[in-house]
């Protein structure tokens, strides 16, 4: 035993002398994300590949789209592109770009670039992962500042992806044999942190653009990744100070963050996620019948999921199941519908209205007298939704519907919902520019496909028909006034057919410490979403932050 | 000799079998890499990319013959293809990432959990119902039975956040750039104490009584009271008697933890942030990424396997009737 602490003693001492205890970070002017979950950086810039394959900064600072949304005022924000106009027709989307942006490397950025970038994706599938060649029939330039899309058909909704979609310099990208395969370890972007200074298995670092076309932006001397498996790492370097901008999920944050440095610390959790629902399978019984989907929403305590399942960090959700997300095109009629208020009698009268009577054991049977004992899908691991599960399933069984909880490992889970071999299931729902997306996952006939062929979307096999002609309808029209109307009606035709149960709308996560830098969105600031996991959004951050007590820079970026 | 080729015959068929199973297990799970990656990035990637996906990794096409055939293939030209989960990284270059501090932290470990707790084994023995007999067994048989997770989390803690005596992550410091000098071997060796200690304490229980226990049955044997009664040193008795022999089964099981000492310690990894196999382990097994999945369990097996070869090796060096026990 003493050999034993003398060695542990000389290998501390030894190591003492070398370095002495790991202090907080230096103030040098480099934020500290973290964002991304890892246990030893892998080097890929690729911003082409399918979201997640490369580094976070790759579409968050590195390369730029032609126009970003801004969640929070609901407006797109001119970036690499000054405006946009359709044809009379619908039928021609036509890019203004900026002039004056220059690549990292120093070259000027063309309609060029832009053009060939969409090339690559109608030549690589993969790198099409948003369908825009579903859409569009031909992108040139016209002279060096302008764009041309042709849509082959008109589809208003597809100028997000297009729109969104990360620019790659032609110059440097047409001598790469498979773009595929590369891995871009040297990234030449228009971005404002596009040099790699750093790159180990446990942290990497990103310098300022020098050429970056926001005169005095960004003010940041730099962006530091340290790699964290798991939430609870990420979690304590934050709270030690390793950390200055977050995206994790904290537990009592007050408690943990806030109050450690109140004047420093603190966190932003705007309901802006998915919100996410407990999706019965519509194709088995009886869940086809409208009348026992609203009596199960009914029959669910959301105050209680809220409170229980998600620390109070959220609100139950409305008959629209539309997130904060989507505040502007809210339906306040459509909103108000009670079948997802808490209400144990009034389930059991629509139970019993269905024909489901209960047997001997208080369990209800099926006309033919099949008694109603499902199986809740859930994700082991995503603690939050197992909590809300079992909520939901203790609610369901005062109505005499005997649910059970399944954990499955992620791929089963995914698999069971996408084959539809499932009762219930909780998880989340469609996202985007407008509740387009999210109405189409939920009610579309055109995405509803038999049980056993696996559907990307609409687990729940709902289809209506009314809606399928509104969402048909919002596709062709780029009138706000018309668009609200429809999605007015849209709202309306989801509270009316409950396809499936809105549990509640998703928080963002975001915290920072404003010990050494500043800028941050907030609930009192609020121009854009303060978590980094906003998709482009976080570069309306990225260009705002700097070190403390530096003096403002006139922005060109913000109109 | 003819033992040692003997034994590497059989090696050589066990790890046929082993390749085969490599590549049938992963795709015996539920789901696919592509709706996997799906759902990882809930909602926020575009359901036509699943598609896309699924056509990029050539999962819809070949069959389970096809895809076997170009496995092999790639086996033994070394290539283990390119990752899925960190698409298009190459498999190589993943494992990279992890192989060396693996081999250093689990390894180094469990060379001297074994080496220690075998010797604690010897001592305890010798000197029955002496201090070490009475205290040590009994108290890591106690640290033991605690859950790995929560007592690397109360070092972490305690030594770690409450008194800063040893950093918080990683296998070294943010700002040093990784190299032969003393300087950053020192930071690595600081970095490494808290993982390493908290493995070596709660696997050193198994070692300290296993050894206890076969020295105790050996030194009631003839030969160690021939020895004494020679007047051997007690010390000479002690190891080159009685220890050489009750180290035999210990051997064993030491060469099946030095072989999966390339699976890594998943939980050190996590909770003191340690670069290693175990967590890229999981992370192809939740993205089904197959040819992560087969990468690594290629390079454990065939570890096990060598480790295995090497045990039988030293067993015939330890007990000269092994070999020749035809």
């Amino acid at each position: 035993m003493r050999r034993w602490s003398a060695i542990l003693g000389a290998i501390a001492l030894g190591g003492v002398a070398g370095c002495p205890a790991e202090q907080p970070p230096v103030p040098d002017g480099v934020l500290s994300v973290s964002v991304e979950q890892t246990s030893a950086w892998v080097r890929n810039f690729n911003p082409l590949l399918p979201a997640g394959s490369a580094r976070w900064p790759t579409r968050h600072g590195i390369y730029e789209p032609m126009m970003i949304f801004n969640g929070v005022t609901g407006r797109w924000v001119p970036w690499l592109a000054l405006r946009s106009s359709w044809s009379d027709d619908l039928r021609v989307l036509r890019f203004d770009l900026r002039p004056g942006v220059s690549w990292s490397d120093g070259a000027p950025f063309t309609a060029d670039d832009v053009v060939f970038t969409f090339e690559l994706l109608r030549k690589q599938r993969l790198f099409d992962g948003n369908g825009v060649w579903g859409f569009l029939e031909s992108v040139r330039a016209l002279g060096a500042h302008s764009v041309e899309l042709r849509f082959s058909r008109v589809f208003v909704p597809g100028f997000d992806s297009v729109a969104l979609q990360p620019i790659v310099p032609k110059h440097i990208w047409e001598g790469v044999p498979d773009p595929m395969t590369f891995t871009n370890p040297v990234p030449v972007g228009t971005g404002p942190f596009t040099e790699v200074r750093v790159f180990r298995n446990q942290v990497y670092e990103l310098g300022p653009n020098p050429h970056y076309w926001q005169p005095g932006k960004p003010g940041l001397k730099g962006l530091r990744f340290l790699a964290f498996p798991s939430n609870d790492q990420a979690n304590l370097a934050l709270i030690e100070g390793s950390v200055d901008w977050g995206g994790n999920f904290v537990p009592a944050i007050e408690r943990t963050y806030v109050d450690r440095a109140p004047e420093d610390n603190h966190y932003w959790f705007p309901l802006f996620g998915s919100t996410v629902f407990l999706y019965p399978n519509t194709a088995r019984e009886p869940f086809g019948d409208p009348r026992v989907r609203k009596a199960l929403g009914m029959a669910i305590d959301r105050n209680k999921v809220v409170e229980v399942a998600m620390y109070g960090y959220t609100r139950p959700a409305d008959s629209t199941g539309l997130s904060d997300a989507f505040s502007s095109w809210r339906n306040p009629e459509a909103a108000s519908r009670d079948w997802v208020t808490f209400d144990v009698a009034r389930a059991n009268a629509l139970l019993d209205e269905a024909g489901l009577p209960r047997g001997e054991d208080g369990v209800r049977r099926t006309a033919s007298g099949k008694p109603l004992r499902f199986d809740i899908q859930v994700v082991s691991g995503w603690s939050d939704w197992v909590r809300a599960g079992q909520v939901i399933a203790r609610g369901l069984s005062d109505v005499g519907v005997d649910a059970k909880l399944r954990l499955y490992d992620m791929g089963a889970w995914i698999d069971h919902l996408q084959r539809g071999d499932f009762d219930m299931a909780v998880s989340w729902s469609g996202e985007g520019s407008t509740p387009y997306r999210f109405y189409k996952w939920m009610m579309s006939t055109e995405l509803v496909l038999p049980l056993g062929e696996p559907a990307p979307t609409n687990w729940h096999r709902f289809g209506d028909a009314r809606a399928t002609e509104l969402l048909r309808a919002f596709e062709r029209t780029n009138e706000p006034a018309e668009q609200h109307r429809i999605m007015g009606e849209l709202q309306a035709r989801f509270a009316e057919t409950a396809p499936a149960i809105p549990l509640f709308p998703s928080p963002m996560w975001g915290a920072y410490s404003t010990h050494q830098f500043e800028g941050f969105p907030s609930a009192e600031a609020p121009y854009a979403k303060l978590t980094p996991n906003a998709g482009e959004e976080s570069l309306l951050v990225l260009v705002e932050l700097k070190p403390k007590g530096t003096a403002a820079t006139p922005g060109a970026g913000e109109k | 000799m003819g033992y040692a080729l003997r034994r590497l015959g059989f090696y050589l068929f066990a790890a046929i079998a082993s390749i085969t199973l490599n590549f049938l297990l992963p795709r015996l799970m539920p789901g696919d890499p592509a709706s996997a990656m799906f759902a990882r990035f809930q909602g926020q990637m575009q359901p036509e990319a699943m598609v896309a996906l699924r056509e990029s990794f050539g999962l819809n096409e070949s069959s389970l013959l096809a895809q076997y055939g170009s496995y092999l293939k790639h086996v033994l030209t070394g290539d283990l293809g390119r990752s899925i989960a960190y698409y298009p990284t190459p498999v190589s270059e993943v494992i990279g990432t992890g192989l060396v501090w693996t081999l250093a932290l689990t390894g180094v470990a469990v060379v001297l959990s074994f080496a220690l707790g075998s010797l604690l084994g010897v001592l305890a023995a010798w000197r029955r119902s002496g201090w070490i007999d009475s205290v040590l067994p009994p108290l890591f048989a106690f640290i033991g039975a605690f859950p790995y997770f929560w007592l690397a989390m109360l070092a972490l803690f305690v030594l770690g956040f409450q008194l800063g005596w040893f950093p918080l992550r990683h296998a070294y410091s943010y700002d040093i750039e990784p190299a032969f000098t003393a300087a950053f071997v020192a930071d690595a060796a600081y970095h490494a104490v808290l993982p390493a200690t908290t493995i070596v304490l709660a696997t050193i229980g198994g070692w300290v009584l296993g050894m206890r226990n076969n020295m105790i049955s050996v030194m009631g044997s003839d030969y160690i009271t021939m020895a004494r009664a020679k007047g051997l040193t007690p010390r000479r008795v002690m190891l080159r008697y009685a220890a050489r022999n009750a180290l035999l089964p210990g051997v064993t099981s030491f060469g099946m933890a030095l072989g999966f000492v390339l699976s890594g310690s998943l939980l050190s990894e996590i909770v003191f942030s340690y670069p290693g196999m175990g967590y890229l382990l999981v992370q192809a097994v939740r993205g089904q990424d197959y040819p992560l999945m087969q990468g690594l369990f290629l390079m454990i097996t065939l570890s096990v396997l060598a480790a295995n070869w090497l045990v039988d090796l030293a067993y015939a060096w330890l007990d000269p009737r092994t070999s020749s026990n035809e």
